[in-house]
């Protein structure tokens, strides 16, 4: 923080008021990527690192063992590992949302936190994109669900929802990595004429000679604009396709029209939460409160209330389409959800998505940043449980009584599940320290002309 | 620099192609060049079924006993061998042909090494094969003019390779590609449903 | 065919087949080079690739059922009942089936077996037979304890026995001995009496579990599915269960009368005087009547007196009748009386000669345990100096309390004929491994003036050298000097049966031949089956006591011991199969249960799963506790065949063996042992354990899953009440099999395949046939034989007791069992429904669209078919079954549990599959395809109806299941299906258009609830 004045009365609707001068943006910003990293980053880069050894042992144990190291049966033959992966789906969420659809509603607020939303976003469904792989039971024959002429003159089924989810996965991958991609190129350009060393040159090759002539400012913009086009029907599609992983089965508690949106908002939800648990610390250990504000902190405090009473109501409404049915085994299903063997479950889901939130309603609790560190906290621990609810408790009674079961997560599964986040923050602290945090070129646009001047005058 | 990201990308795609073609292509056993690499015992396949002069023009049927009768063709017993080589001492390489009497005397059976090998979760009916009018040679390729017996595989998929059909054992699309011929009334001659052979 | 001179070709035989199907596992690579062994001289019956049948006799229990087996490159891989067999006529039980795991038990002897201070080396058999003999020559008293064999092996046992100057003990640890003491006594009859179940109207079971053990389980299962099922008439035996614990047979049932244990003598009396108008009725027994009545009948079985008179006068009115008397299950100190009881009972209703026969007897299992007694006492007292235990394990299956096992250690030198390890082969000093009866020859008459002969089918097993314990016999006599007249067994027999021949019977040779190549023949000295000659009862010759026997006190709850469905007395134990069989009643797997009445539970605090200790003046067994509703509440039920200490890999150390809690006592009468006197405490050790149960919930949530119609509502559906009832309209039913929606066609077949269904072009799908089958809910006991039949045909792999408690279990078919009424505090209706669930090949199959690479899909013949090497594990297919009949490969099963030469019964018709596959009943769609190749070869005739037979139809002895094309209204699949009975489950609700046609279960009382 270099300049901060007392002065709070004049603050006015600035979304940074204690940025005053343009340069000092690139100074802070890229502090992160030219300073030495410090010891909580190696700290932190090491603990993922062991977890992502855990990972990849446990699944490699699995690959050589069989499934039946995981704690899956009949019936429940998803589990932690279906979980986890719509869990990561949905993380990937807000990126995409908060860059690409805030961006074309102009939202005042989404610059200085839609880089590190992006970065989540790729990362996320890095993350999810391991799952399918993880969850079949021949891994070495899971690229039969890529369409390719073979031999076999066989193709896979495009009526099953998983190769939906093959196509939707993928897209949703291409387009979010490219269009974070394009947005980082200024900013790196900014990176490379600071750095030196080896750093430079990496940084040559991915600003792909930025120069910020006006000629590539204005395809940069075209560019820009066309992706964010691109990127908005993704965000709905992805998710809708993967509810529909569920909501095209037969299995109670699965086959509901409600998913498509149901499964997108708590996807919003999920990813917003999980941008407020990221960029907490991250504006704490790199200086930038300056930046990420309570302002920020507030809007998506409010978006996060939003979206947690789309979700509250999805819950109300599948209950009570469950009893207005007047289908037993429906109505069975549903309430063996909130009595049943899995009632904790389904009740930390409830308590965390529905009755944290409302705390939100609260202005000093919007613009408590620990509180809202908290709570999303508690958001997250909720999505994940949310998934975990309508995968197991609709399998474990379903039709057919006699074949009623349990599923009690095995070792081997929670191994891979808590290496998942590991894998995911791997990547996430290497771009901390790579890519300027926040997007520099457009955070300027939205300072107030007088700073401006003053450059000028520089 | 664009360049780089174009060849890296060619690269990409050309590698994965190369991958779903080995998949499909199935790369079968690497086929021996001389019968005595691995055969107990050196049996041309040519002097016995071979039409040449010189040679006996042998049905495959005659050895091959059970091919229109069963789903396995069949591998004729020593007995059998003996049955003609008691007789035949073996012009060519009689040092072989002895090889039948000491197996006979043994009461052992004779370790062939299997050639044509279809996957075992793939059955092959031969007897409906036969039965239809197949030829042999059309599967199994030219046995009768090989010395050393090996499938002749073009190595390419099968969805290559049209109407020329070689052996291609672990190649579904070449099984498929024959099942899919039209028969006289136009439709296709054998099914394709894929509970025929996989079950 | 012939085997006579067979086996001498087989002897050259190497029985690795061309074909190596089966062996392999799907989805591997096949580019291994790989052997082919050809035959050195080729059997010419034999072609490979081609299956050979042969027919044999079931050497697994005494009621040597007749056999089929299957044989592919000479080795035997699928063994099934022969519809030829006078007595069992089709169909063969669980334990049956296993027969095949005992033949390819790995833990059989590698040869024989040399006591060398305290380990066994293996030896030749020239110097087995040598030490045999000179043992003996040396022995001052030789002691041949054996079990139930055939006739002729009977007699060579004799003649040795005679031979070496020493004594015979026959013990088998389950028998009949109380029923044929009865039978010699009331009727002066040598054998058991036969049952003619089927024609009965109204059949009273005092506890006799005639489907599950006895002289004929699977002819009785076959009698009772007839009598009881409801026939064209829409008439319907009725089938009351008098006893004080529900078995298979017991939930079967149509009335459960739960009285006392030991008081089926008073009320089979108490009975019999009210139908004897004159007690003269009953002869000799006529005062015995007059000091019974149902008063003093009903105030000792502790059922109300109207239950017991009613019960009396429907025993007239609604004849034919049966009663039949206690089972091995109620062996008590009043056994014979009891038996002799009921026999008055029969006679007095006038049964005798019509559903009961003394004069074409069944020849059964029927030794006396008292003998045992006394030859427990000689060896202890050292007397013996040899002992031959031959078809017995005495020191398993003999209670612990009777110091077998001490006193056989006393004995100079112990031989034990036992192929594989068992208890008391464990402290032999000679071991000389038996044949399996499918390597072996030996005859049976099941019934009098029935011969079967058990002919080897294979060449004995290589990896075992073993030898026919007949031909150790007449070689061991030959070299003692005191030849039994014949070189080998075989001769032995043959020999043997020419004497028995007479001119009457026609050739020798063609009788001979017919016999091996049918299974068996039936000649003029057979009895006619009804000759209606109501014998004469006889006089007691010994004094008679018919009240309610003592009972050892000290125990607050009474302990019912009965041989296991599963286990038999525990020599069926060492097999997988078995150990993986739910058992028929508490469907449990591997490990012992305690059956306990819930509310005896809940009044001592113990909830299921608990582990409590249960003690007899005896001893005592640690065992979970599992709660049933169909045990009086003051008595509890362990089943035999757990516990074993020294029998293979599967069996030791799983279970506890009840015999540590039996005292050691023999009926005064019969000599038979007592096994229902023990009273016993339980208290829980504060432990708890998971029951390896594939049970997840017992009732059915009024859900239209297994519905029942009472047979008052038969014949007027259409006024039914359709909404709840399982069924929708009838028209959709007609012949209609599952294929077509409500309203496609009117409900005609020929709207297949469905918009949705169908997959690929299939030009012919109309011209197709539509396999189908019909289950008949009202025939099925529940016996489970289609169980073991379909894993033993479709390489269905065994899984352990850790993944069963993991929900892992693997059954193509399972068979559901929902209570629906049982009441152990009174008598009255009872009501448990059984249902074989297997893939239902829906129509509109929820796991077909789901699947992302097409591993699962349609044929045209409206198969589900599940293409193993395509199928990449995602789950999802199984997720979405609403029968979850869908089983995954969770790890390589079938090659990590399967040692050689276990690995020798796999089907090579099916593929065997591996790690990360989903799996599913195929319809036997191999049957299929062999059928069609061969009609085929015939120049493409059609295929007959009734052709194809799947593996759970061929073994289900209650010819329940039919399997056929529904598209043909001949078909007897067309015919059983249109019956008002049809439904399909869950139809209605998901309108998955099963393939799968079940016929609802009749009752006799007003069916209540929503789901019938």
């Amino acid at each position: 923080m270099s300049t901060v004045t007392k002065d709070r009365t004049a603050r006015g609707a600035l979304a940074h008021p204690d940025v005053t001068r343009l340069d000092d943006v690139n100074r802070d910003v890229l502090k992160p990527l030219t300073g030495p990293p410090g010891k909580g980053w190696w700290m932190m880069l090491a603990l993922c690192g062991a977890g992502i050894g855990m990972f990849f042992g446990a699944w490699g144990w699995q690959i050589y063992r069989g499934m039946g190291v995981s704690g899956l049966n009949a019936p429940v033959g998803w589990g932690v590992y279906i979980t986890t992966f719509v869990f990561w789906v949905g993380i990937a969420h807000s990126g995409t949302l908060i860059s690409a659809i805030l961006f074309l509603f102009r939202a005042p607020w989404r610059q200085s936190i839609y880089r590190a939303a992006e970065a989540m976003t790729v990362f996320a469904v890095m993350t999810a994109g391991l799952f399918p792989l993880i969850h079949v039971g021949r891994l070495w024959h899971a690229y039969w669900l890529i369409p390719y002429p073979n031999s076999r003159f066989l193709w896979p089924n495009f009526k099953s929802p998983l190769v939906w989810d093959v196509f939707a996965v993928t897209t949703y991958f291409t387009v979010s990595a490219v269009f974070f991609y394009l947005g980082t190129i200024p900013d790196v350009a900014a990176a490379r004429d600071r750095a030196v060393g080896l750093r430079k040159k990496l940084y040559q090759v991915i600003s792909l000679g930025w120069q910020g002539t006006d000629r590539q400012w204005h395809h940069f913009g075209k560019a820009y604009i066309f992706l964010a086009a691109l990127a908005t029907p993704l965000v709905l599609s992805v998710h809708s396709v993967v509810s529909w992983d569920f909501a095209m089965s037969i299995v109670p508690g699965w086959h509901a029209t409600i998913f498509a949106p149901y499964f997108v908002a708590g996807a919003i939800f999920s990813g917003v939460g999980m941008v407020i648990t990221l960029t907490v610390p991250m504006r704490k250990f790199f200086g930038l409160e300056a930046y990420l504000t309570t302002k920020h902190y507030d809007a998506m405090a409010k978006l996060c209330l939003l979206t947690s009473m789309i979700v509250l109501y999805a819950y109300m409404s599948e209950f009570f389409m469950a009893w207005y049915s007047g289908e037993e085994i429906e109505r069975t299903a549903f309430w063996n959800r909130l009595f049943g063997d899995y009632w904790w479950a389904t009740w930390i889901m409830l308590v965390c998505n529905g009755m944290v939130p409302i705390m939100l309603w609260f202005k000093r609790v919007r613009h408590s940043i620990p509180a809202l560190f908290v709570i999303s906290i508690f958001i997250n621990i909720g999505m994940w449980f949310e998934r975990f609810v309508i995968v197991v408790t609709s399998l474990h009674h379903e039709y057919e009584p006699f074949a009623w079961g349990m599923y009690r997560p095995s070792v081997t599964e929670m191994m891979i599940m808590v290496g998942s986040f590991a894998w995911f923050g791997f990547w996430f602290l290497l771009f901390t320290r790579l890519l300027p945090p926040i997007a520099i070129q457009e955070l300027k646009e939205v300072l107030p002309p007088p700073m401006r001047k003053q450059k000028e005058a520089h | 620099m664009r360049k780089h990201w174009l060849i890296g990308g060619f690269a990409g795609v050309l590698a994965l192609s190369g991958l779903a073609f080995v998949q499909g292509g199935g790369a079968g056993a690497d086929s021996p060049t001389t019968l005595s690499d691995f055969q107990p015992i050196a049996f041309p396949h040519d002097q016995h079924a071979g039409s040449e002069p010189g040679q006996n023009n042998m049905d495959c049927q005659f050895c091959h006993f059970s091919a229109e009768r069963s789903v396995d063709a069949g591998i004729p017993s020593v007995s059998t061998c003996w049955g003609c080589h008691q007789a035949i001492p073996g012009t060519n390489n009689p040092q072989e042909v002895a090889k039948i009497k000491d197996y006979l005397d043994a009461g052992e059976p004779i370790p062939w090494v299997r050639i044509y090998k279809i996957a075992d979760h793939a059955h092959f009916p031969h007897m409906r094969h036969i039965n239809a009018g197949l030829q042999c040679q059309e599967c199994h390729g030219e046995v009768q003019t090989m010395g050393v017996l090996e499938p002749q595989r073009t190595g390419l998929p099968a969805v290559f390779l049209g109407q020329d059909r070689v052996w291609g054992g672990d190649n579904m699309g070449w099984c498929i590609d024959c099942h899919r011929q039209p028969n006289e009334d136009g439709v296709q001659q054998a099914s394709t449903d894929c509970s025929v052979c996989h079950y | 065919m012939t085997m006579t001179d067979g086996i001498k070709r087989r002897d050259f035989l190497k029985v690795l087949g061309v074909s190596s199907a089966g062996v392999a596992a799907s989805g591997c690579s096949t580019s291994e080079v790989e052997k082919l062994l050809p035959y050195v001289v080729a059997p010419e019956e034999i072609t490979p690739g081609v299956s050979t049948w042969y027919t044999t006799v079931c050497g697994s229990c005494s009621a040597q059922c007749g056999m089929w087996v299957r044989t592919r490159e000479g080795k035997a891989v699928k063994v099934e009942g022969n519809p030829n067999h006078p007595v069992s006529a089709g169909g063969l039980c669980s334990r049956g089936h296993a027969s095949l795991q005992h033949l390819y038990n790995p833990d059989r002897f590698a040869g024989p077996m040399i006591r060398e201070g305290d380990n066994l080396r293996q030896g030749t058999w020239a110097e087995a037979e040598q030490l045999l003999a000179a043992k003996l020559r040396a022995a001052s008293n030789v002691m041949y304890i054996g079990g139930n064999t055939g006739p002729s092996m009977n007699r060579l046992i004799d003649e040795f026995v005679s031979a070496v100057g020493g004594t015979r003990v026959e013990y088998d640890a389950v028998s009949d001995a109380a029923l044929q003491e009865a039978a010699r006594m009331a009727y002066g009859s040598t054998a058991l009496p036969r049952y003619d179940i089927e024609n009965a109207r109204l059949l009273v079971s005092f506890g006799n579990d005639f489907i599950e053990y006895g002289s004929s389980p699977v002819a009785h299962n076959k009698g009772l599915s007839k009598m009881s099922a409801v026939d064209d008439h829409q008439s319907k035996g009725r089938f009351v269960y008098l006893g004080a614990r529900l078995s298979t047979t017991g939930l079967n049932a149509d009335e459960w009368i739960p009285i006392v244990p030991g008081t089926e003598a008073a009320v089979a009396l108490g009975m019999a005087s009210v139908i004897a108008g004159d007690v003269s009725d009953a002869g000799p027994y006529a005062d015995v009547l007059r000091s019974y009545t149902p008063t003093t009948a009903a105030s000792v079985a502790g059922v109300s007196e109207d239950a017991i008179r009613e019960l009396a006068e429907r025993f007239v009115a609604d004849g034919p009748t049966l009663a039949m008397g206690p089972g091995a299950g109620a062996n008590h100190r009043g056994a014979t009386a009891a038996h002799i009881a009921v026999m008055i009972l029969n006679h007095v209703a006038g049964n005798v000669g019509r559903t009961v026969h003394y004069d074409a007897g069944v020849t059964a299992a029927a030794s006396s345990y008292a003998d045992m007694e006394s030859a427990v006492s000689a060896m202890a007292a050292g007397q013996v100096g040899v002992a031959i235990v031959h078809g017995a394990n005495p020191a398993y299956t003999m209670p612990s309390a009777s110091g077998f096992a001490e006193a056989f250690a006393q004995v100079g030198f112990k031989v034990s004929f036992a192929s594989a390890m068992d208890e008391t082969a464990a402290m032999a000093d000679l071991i000389m491994p038996d044949r399996h009866f499918m390597e072996a020859w030996g005859d049976s008459m099941p019934r009098n003036g029935v011969m079967a002969i058990q002919q080897p089918v294979m060449q004995p097993v290589p990896h075992f050298d073993s030898k026919q314990a007949g031909d150790v016999l007449v070689a061991v006599a030959n070299q003692l000097g005191n030849g039994l007249g014949s070189a080998t067994f075989y001769e032995y027999l043959r020999s043997g049966h020419m004497e028995m021949h007479d001119a009457s019977m026609g050739d020798f040779e063609t009788l001979w031949a017919d016999a091996l190549r049918t299974g068996a023949v039936e000649h003029d000295m057979a009895m006619g089956m009804a000759t209606g000659n109501a014998m004469d009862l006889q006089a007691p010759d010994t004094a008679l006591s018919f009240d309610p026997p003592p009972m050892d006190s000290g125990g607050d709850l009474m302990l019912i011991v009965h041989p296991s469905p599963r286990f038999g007395a525990g020599e069926f134990s060492n097999s997988p199969w078995m150990q993986e069989l739910p058992d028929p009643v508490s469907k449990i797997t591997w490990h012992s249960w305690l059956e306990m009445n819930p509310h005896t539970a809940e009044q001592r605090g113990i909830r299921e799963g608990d582990i409590v200790s249960v003690a007899s003046g005896n001893g005592s067994v640690d065992v979970p506790v599992w709660l049933y509703p169909g045990i009086r509440e003051d008595a509890v039920a362990l089943a035999m065949g757990g516990g074993h200490t020294d029998m293979g890999r599967w069996a030791t150390g799983n279970g506890v063996n009840v015999m540590d809690l039996l005292p050691s006592e023999s009926e005064q009468v019969s000599g038979a042992q007592v096994t229902l006197v023990t009273s016993v405490t339980v208290t829980p050790t504060g432990e708890r354990r998971r029951i390896a149960t594939i049970e997840g919930s017992s009732d059915q949530h009024d859900r239209p899953i297994a519905p029942a119609v009472a047979l008052a509502d038969l014949g007027h559906a259409e006024e039914g009440d359709h909404e709840d009832d399982g069924h929708g309209p009838l028209m959709e039913l007609q012949g209609v099999g599952g294929f077509v929606p409500v309203d496609a066609n009117g409900g005609t077949p020929e709207a297949f395949p469905l918009a949705g269904t169908d997959h690929g072009e299939y030009a012919d799908a109309h011209e197709k046939p539509r396999w189908s089958l019909a289950i008949d809910l009202d025939k099925c006991t529940g016996c489970s034989a289609c169980v073991t039949a379909c894993h033993s045909e479709n390489n269905v792999p065994w899984v352990g007791e850790d993944q069963v408690l993991m929900g892992r279990d693997m059954n193509w078919v399972r068979i559901e069992r929902y209570y629906e009424h049982v009441d152990a505090t009174q008598a009255g209706e009872l009501d448990v429904r059984f249902l074989p669930m297997m893939c239902q090949h829906c129509g509109n199959a929820p796991c077909e669209p789901v699947c992302p690479v097409f591993a699962t899909y349609h044929t045209p013949e409206g198969v589900n078919v599940q293409v193993y090497n395509r199928c990449v594990g995602t789950r999802y297919c199984a997720n979405n079954c609403p029968y979850k009949v869908r089983v995954f490969n969770w790890y390589r099963y079938t090659d990590e549990n399967v040692p050689e030469p276990m690995n020798w019964q796999w089907n090579p018709d099916v593929t065997v599959r591996t790690n990360g596959i989903m799996e599913k009943c195929s319809m036997c769609i191999q049957r299929i395809r062999e059928t069609e190749n061969r009609a085929a070869l015939e120049d493409g005739r059609p295929i007959n109806d009734g052709e194809i037979v799947t593996a759970c139809q061929q073994s289900c002895p209650a010819e329940a299941i039919v399997f056929g094309n529904i598209r043909d209204p001949n078909s007897r699949v067309s015919q059983v299906v249109s019956s008002e009975r049809t439904y399909r489950v869950l139809d209605e609700l998901i309108n998955t258009q099963p393939a799968v046609n079940y016929l609802k279960k009749v009752t006799f009382h007003e069916v209540t609830g929503g789901h019938e």
